[in-house]
């Protein structure tokens, strides 16, 4: 005979609770894995204008734009940057990477803005770009465009192995939550057979001596069922009076 | 690794027997052609040296290294010939996006002194401050290629210029330099259009003719490889675009010819728009002194590229542009050898170099070189092809009519 309803609402909740744990913290994960590798993103792209745009000064002012495309093209190699160009005061491309041209977008945009913009080009993908005045502006400014879709497809990589741990978890913590319901439920069930097996008057099974002899709840249960039938052992070791019954 | 003793008489890749120099260049991908002529035009000239007795005694060796015309590998090739194979000096490197990435190493070791001679490009950053005490220059600039096509176009009426370049500092380099000149007649480019570094002739360039033509340019300077500027120019008398196309001496102008012809059509037909700036003289040229003697070392050594180095099929040309460049960068460094004397130092290699004032390398041109002067030569020629070779062009109103 089985426990079956008395645990059926304690199952139910553990997995309730654990679904909400899960969930709320995925949720939070995202949020947070999101919102910060983003955040990194932007701040990695804005370094990198500034780090640029600082360091075009002098080879702008020396004219040397072999050199400072030289320099574009090394940082254009780290993941997640796009393309880079550099506009000269008067809103002249003095140099990038795009290939096979600049695209009308980039064209027909504010040369001097430094301020984050969203961008979608058609043939190259959706980028955040980001600006850096060279010499307060006096110079010219650099744009870093950021791949979008490639930092989303990071991040939901990110996101994914961490949801993925969360949900190894939950598994984990539910089968185990299943095996101590089970274990703890186990005695109750044969402590169940033997009162039933009391209430029909028929001989005890083998496992009566196993439960009479339990130093717990279900033990001083099984002794009680036993004192109440009148059916009290030979042995007196198993306590069977209503005093030893805690 | 350097010997004690060689730390303490500063004999860095100089032996009693030999002389080591390094050379990083591109023998593989489809710039394959630089390096392999450059290599076989010096080592023309350095053979006929070792053969007649070294100098001073000692035979120049070149440790060779493929970069494959990119930058990352020729740092490390670099870092490999300064500090592992400690060469006496670094010679004959190709390509601009290559040496621009070497030349701060080249100050970050500026105490060992190794100098970087004659690099295979025109580009502006050896040539000025922070790093253009580290190289010595043998042709001509970019800025003076680029300017020279400028002026003659202008000159014949064609005022809108479009520039079709490599998307790396090479590229850029050109491009400046045509933006230079036009700037200084008061023009501006009439359109651009780059490709990616390593682009195949097989690879398609019909945008980059699409935007330039969308910009109705008069012409179009090329500053690319070979490979590349073969495809431009396939593709833009394909597309119609049949305005005269200029190439750098950079293209290789031989590979770039025998790509078009390869196409198995009237090689006429994609060759009648190409005009070609060049750093030396026409090696069909047999009044020059220089370019006899080429020949005619060309022709009994024909030097191959070392076995180890090929890992494509390449077919060298009986004589080149870059050959003979090649040819004379290493018959002027022999020369700066020589005036170091018997206990060649990397010490005394600079107070060398500078020796050399009014020098006849035979080509017409006298070099000089000084604190202040550190590219030798000046004259930049221009060619056309007829009969499918590279001619001099001396009638620019002419061809353009």
């Amino acid at each position: 005979m089985k426990i079956q309803k008395l645990f059926q609402r304690t199952r139910f909740g553990i997995f309730l609770l654990f679904g909400v744990i899960v969930l709320c913290t995925s949720a939070l994960c995202i949020y947070t894995v999101d919102t910060q590798l983003t955040a990194e993103y932007e701040t990695n792209s804005q370094n990198i204008a500034k780090s640029i745009a600082d360091s075009s000064v002098d080879i702008l002012l020396n004219r040397n734009l072999a050199t400072l495309q030289s320099m574009i093209d090394q940082f254009v190699e780290i993941q997640g940057i796009r393309y880079i160009y550099i506009t000269s005061e008067n809103g002249e491309y003095l140099a990038h990477t795009f290939v096979p041209g600049i695209p009308e977008e980039i064209l027909a945009s504010d040369h001097a803005s430094t301020e984050p913009v969203e961008r979608s080009i058609p043939g190259l993908g959706d980028f955040l770009e980001v600006g850096s005045p060279i010499l307060a502006g006096v110079a010219g400014t650099v744009h870093v465009g950021m791949d979008q879709d490639e930092v989303a497809l990071k991040i939901q990589r990110a996101i994914g192995q961490q949801v993925i741990l969360i949900c190894i978890f939950l598994v984990v913590g539910v089968l185990a939550s299943i095996w101590l319901v089970n274990l703890a439920a186990k005695p109750l069930a044969e402590l169940l057979a033997y009162a039933v097996n009391i209430a029909d008057d028929k001989e005890p099974e083998t496992t009566a001596d196993d439960l009479l002899g339990r130093d717990d709840e279900v033990g001083d249960l099984a002794r009680l069922f036993r004192h109440i039938s009148g059916k009290a052992p030979d042995s007196g070791a198993s306590g069977a009076s209503p005093e030893n019954v805690r | 690794m350097v010997s004690a003793q060689e730390m303490e008489t500063g004999f860095e890749g100089a032996t009693d027997d030999e002389i080591v120099l390094g050379m990083s260049a591109a023998f593989s991908g489809p710039s394959r052609g630089l390096g392999s002529e450059l290599y076989r035009g010096a080592m023309a000239y350095f053979n006929h040296v070792n053969d007649n007795g070294g100098v001073a005694g000692r035979k120049i060796t070149l440790k060779l290294y493929d970069d494959g015309y990119q930058p990352d590998p020729c740092v490390r090739n670099t870092m490999k010939l300064m500090l592992e194979d400690n060469v006496f000096l670094l010679f004959g490197y190709v390509g601009t996006p290559t040496v621009t990435r070497v030349l701060p190493l080249l100050k970050k070791f500026q105490d060992e002194q190794v100098y970087l001679f004659f690099p295979f490009t025109g580009a502006q950053p050896q040539r000025e401050p922070p790093y253009g005490d580290f190289a010595f220059n043998l042709r001509a600039s970019y800025r003076q290629e680029t300017a020279g096509l400028v002026n003659n176009f202008l000159a014949a009426g064609k005022r809108r210029i479009g520039v079709f370049y490599q998307a790396d500092a090479y590229g850029r380099s050109g491009w400046a330099g045509v933006r230079a000149a036009l700037d200084r007649h008061g023009e501006r480019l009439a359109g651009e259009a780059t490709y990616r570094r390593g682009s195949r002739f097989t690879g398609s360039m019909r945008e980059q003719v699409e935007i330039l033509k969308s910009n109705s340019p008069d012409a179009v300077i090329c500053i690319g490889s070979y490979a590349a500027c073969a495809a431009f120019a396939r593709d833009a008398v394909d597309r119609d675009l049949r305005v005269p196309i200029a190439n750098l001496s950079f293209v290789g102008s031989e590979n770039m010819l025998q790509l078009l012809s390869d196409l198995g059509e009237d090689v006429e037909t994609y060759s009648r728009y190409l005009v070609n700036s060049q750093v030396v003289p026409s090696y069909e040229d047999t009044s020059i002194p220089a370019v006899r003697e080429y020949r005619e070392l060309m022709e009994r050594y024909d030097p191959a590229v070392p076995e180890e180095l090929v890992q494509e099929s390449y077919s060298p040309f009986p004589q080149s542009f870059v050959s003979l460049e090649g040819f004379l960068d290493a018959k002027l460094m022999t020369e700066i050898l020589r005036r170091l004397g018997g206990s060649p130092d990397r010490d005394g290699l600079e107070e060398a170099v500078f020796s050399v004032d009014n020098y006849d390398l035979g080509i017409g041109e006298r070099v000089s070189f000084g604190p202040d002067r550190r590219q030798g030569l000046q004259t930049v020629y221009y060619t056309v092809v007829q009969e499918g070779r590279f001619v001099t062009l001396e009638d620019w109103q002419g061809w353009l009519s």
